[in-house]
């Protein structure tokens, strides 16, 4: 990320977000899904697109014989998993059981962001779904 | 006296043809149930009796004897066709018509789960290999189903497969991101998702209509699959396949804590393999 991009996503992230339907009463962005948004631009969306878009073809192996980066926006299964289960993913990292490297594809972050960075990511991830795969994902976080 | 033991004569031997009458069709239908008749589903019960189900019934086998369940009561148009043992035994049936069933052990009756399915065309259902109650239904157009309360309530979570399901297995093979991976026997091959729904996508490049999948929960890496008759074996999660030579066009597989893999054939006959690798008849 060059040194403009960043104030430039500070200045449209809260417009991004409203677009992508945030949980929120007021109008207002709460201030972890702002502090998730920019966690997410600094260490996710190089893989995961700046929009959460994926990776091309991300439900194939790649030439490497790895699963891509899957989307997180509603044409992804992040959606699917419970709040405990992506806290997981993102602080212990992922290796997709078929890949034919041995690597974790998925880098772990627990010794990168603290657990309430990794929370506020999810929190902003949250807000690249449908309401109806935001409901879907807390009954499956109560399970 | 005589008049009397005549009486006598005649009423016992009225008996004996009566009681022939009676129980001879049930003779010989228990003979006939297993000859020729073609095995459309198999499972274990709690106990780990052979759960065989024919066109002509539901029977529970084991090395002594055979029993007939009765089947659920449904309409002419049902089609029991899909086994599943849960996670505590139980006993699940479902089939185009018929929906989902469970079996009272106990009571020896079946309950119905249909309450709040859309319909009654199931086609497949599958039981989570370790949750007892979890159970997943393939509806056809309706798509995919599932129940975290014994069948009490079932919620849409998947249109499933690009390709219609013909056999649905759950499975607790380590690697999922959730608590296993669900198999699905389609008109393709064999399709792949790990328990949250995630993706489906192929697994490996073994094609065809399949229409019965079961894996070794002692060794939840190998698969098997049948496709048109012909038994195939995964021993890495369903990556690679190789076929299994066996005498007998195979039609459902189970896996028995007694006799481990049990196919049943086309002809009617159960088959398991022996300590040399032989395919040999079950119980004999």
């Amino acid at each position: 990320m060059n040194k403009w991009s960043f104030p430039l996503v500070l200045l449209i992230a809260p417009a991004l977000v409203m677009a992508g339907g945030a949980p929120t009463n007021s109008g207002s962005v709460p201030a972890e899904v702002t502090e998730g948004r920019q966690i997410y631009e600094q260490y996710c969306a190089a893989c995961h697109g700046w929009q959460g878009e994926g990776a091309a073809d991300w439900n194939k192996p790649d030439e490497k014989g790895e699963m891509p980066p899957p989307p997180h926006d509603e044409t992804g299964h992040t959606w699917r998993h419970s709040d405990a289960m992506l806290f997981r993913m993102i602080a212990e990292g992922w290796r997709h059981p078929f890949n034919k490297t041995d690597r974790l594809t998925m880098p772990a972050f627990e010794d990168i962001l603290t657990d309430q960075e990794i929370q506020s990511v999810i929190n902003y991830l949250k807000t690249l779904w449908t309401e109806d795969q935001r409901r879907y994902q807390q009954n499956e976080s109560q399970e | 006296m005589r008049a009397m033991v005549s009486r006598l004569n005649s009423a016992v031997s009225g008996l004996f043809l009566f009681a022939f009458v009676a129980v001879m069709p049930t003779l010989v239908q228990a003979q006939s149930v297993n000859e020729g008749q073609s095995v459309r589903a198999l499972t274990t019960d709690s106990s780990g009796a052979l759960l065989v189900l024919r066109q002509s019934g539901l029977f529970a086998l084991d090395s002594q004897n055979t029993t007939e369940i009765p089947l659920p009561p449904s309409d002419s148009g049902a089609q029991p066709r899909s086994m599943a043992k849960g996670a505590d035994g139980s006993l699940y049936l479902s089939g185009p018509g018929l929906g989902i069933w469970r079996y009272d052990e106990a009571s020896k009756r079946w309950q119905s789960l249909n309450d709040t399915l859309p319909d009654l065309g199931v086609t497949a259902i599958a039981a989570h290999a370790t949750q007892a109650k979890t159970l997943y239904a393939y509806l056809g157009a309706s798509g995919m189903f599932r129940s975290r309360n014994g069948g009490a309530e079932w919620v849409k979570v998947d249109s499933g497969p690009r390709e219609p399901v013909q056999a649905f297995l759950h499975s607790d093979m380590p690697g999922s991101m959730e608590s296993g991976w669900l198999f699905a026997g389609t008109t393709r091959g064999v399709a792949r998702s790990m328990d949250c729904f995630c993706f489906w996508g192929d697994a490996g490049e073994l094609r065809g209509t399949v229409s019965a999948i079961d894996y070794d929960p002692s060794a939840p890496e190998n698969v098997y699959a049948v496709i048109e008759g012909q038994l195939h074996h995964s021993s890495d999660g369903g990556e690679t396949w190789a076929g299994l030579e066996i005498p007998q066009a195979v039609t459902a597989l189970t896996f028995s804590p007694s006799e481990g893999l049990v196919v049943g054939t086309k002809n009617g006959e159960l088959l398991s393999r022996n300590a040399s690798g032989e395919w040999v008849p079950v119980y004999e």
